[in-house]
């Protein structure tokens, strides 16, 4: 439910909703939720001074039941 | 925490820059179909979120005064799931508000200053504030010093400003950030 309503919650606010990838993973720290977006709509979800992720981590949070890492992967830097 | 556009918007109507934001309202008083369709954009961004996390809730539009506002509610009082969407301190209202402004601002390429309210927590919130003005003005003019309140979001502090400036007192917003708080003068 979390990856999904995040999928929602970005998808709401880029140009391109198509390139929105989201995937949840688990390890023994917990979850982290993985953002991927079209470079062009990084700055959209990251926002100034990283305000959008962090209304983003705010809101996943409140949904969770335990603490939940929200990343935005900046694809680009990784090729 | 505060938004920096919102309050940038609010020193404005508090502030020297009152005529800019009086000629944005006839602005926005001239598109209420564009307010209209502000609040159905957010509306469904906030109702598929609320779908999602299987979240009891009615919406409400509604648009006054060259604003659209948002009302979340449940006649469930005990609607723990969706007071969570409100927070300690308001702090996921105010995250999501700046969302469902974001959906707005992609959807239609205009910036919104909607207002988002859950459970009627602005609403309590703004009662209590006016509470908070008034002890200060009572304050202040009793013992003629300035009077700091606590730290408050951009929005919170346009409600006291306006409360306080309605007392007939002044006031001004101080310290930067999360410190930013409102200090009530006696007029000399």
């Amino acid at each position: 439910m979390l990856a999904e309503a995040l999928d929602h919650l970005v998808r709401g606010i880029v140009d391109s909703p198509e390139d929105v990838k989201v995937t949840q993973k688990n390890n023994r720290r917990g979850d982290i939720i993985e953002v991927r977006v079209h470079p062009e709509d990084l700055g959209r979800v990251i926002g100034r001074q990283g305000r959008t992720a962090r209304a983003l981590r705010t809101v996943v949070n409140a949904l969770a039941d335990e603490q939940v890492r929200v990343d935005v992967v900046d694809t680009d830097r990784r090729r | 925490m505060s938004s920096e556009s919102v309050s940038e918007v609010t020193e404005e109507l508090s502030g020297e820059a009152a005529a800019a934001d009086e000629q944005e309202e006839v602005a926005v008083s001239n598109s209420a179909k564009r307010l209209d369709e502000e609040g159905d954009v957010a509306a469904d961004y906030l109702e598929e979120l609320l779908d999602i996390a299987d979240i009891d809730g009615d919406i409400d539009i509604e648009v006054r005064n060259g604003r659209t506002y948002i009302s979340i509610v449940s006649e469930d009082e005990d609607n723990d799931a969706l007071k969570s969407l409100v927070g300690a301190d308001g702090e996921v209202l105010e995250a999501l508000q700046e969302l469902a402004r974001l959906s707005v601002l992609t959807s239609t390429g205009s910036r919104s200053r909607l207002v988002l309210d859950i459970t009627g927590y602005r609403e309590g919130r703004s009662k209590e504030l006016l509470k908070i003005a008034q002890e200060a003005v009572a304050e202040a003019k009793e013992t003629g010093h300035d009077v700091a309140l606590e730290p408050m979001s951009a929005y919170e502090r346009k409600i006291v400003h306006d409360a306080i400036a309605d007392l007939g007192l002044v006031s001004e917003s101080e310290g930067e950030g999360s410190n930013r708080h409102i200090v009530v003068s006696v007029e000399s």
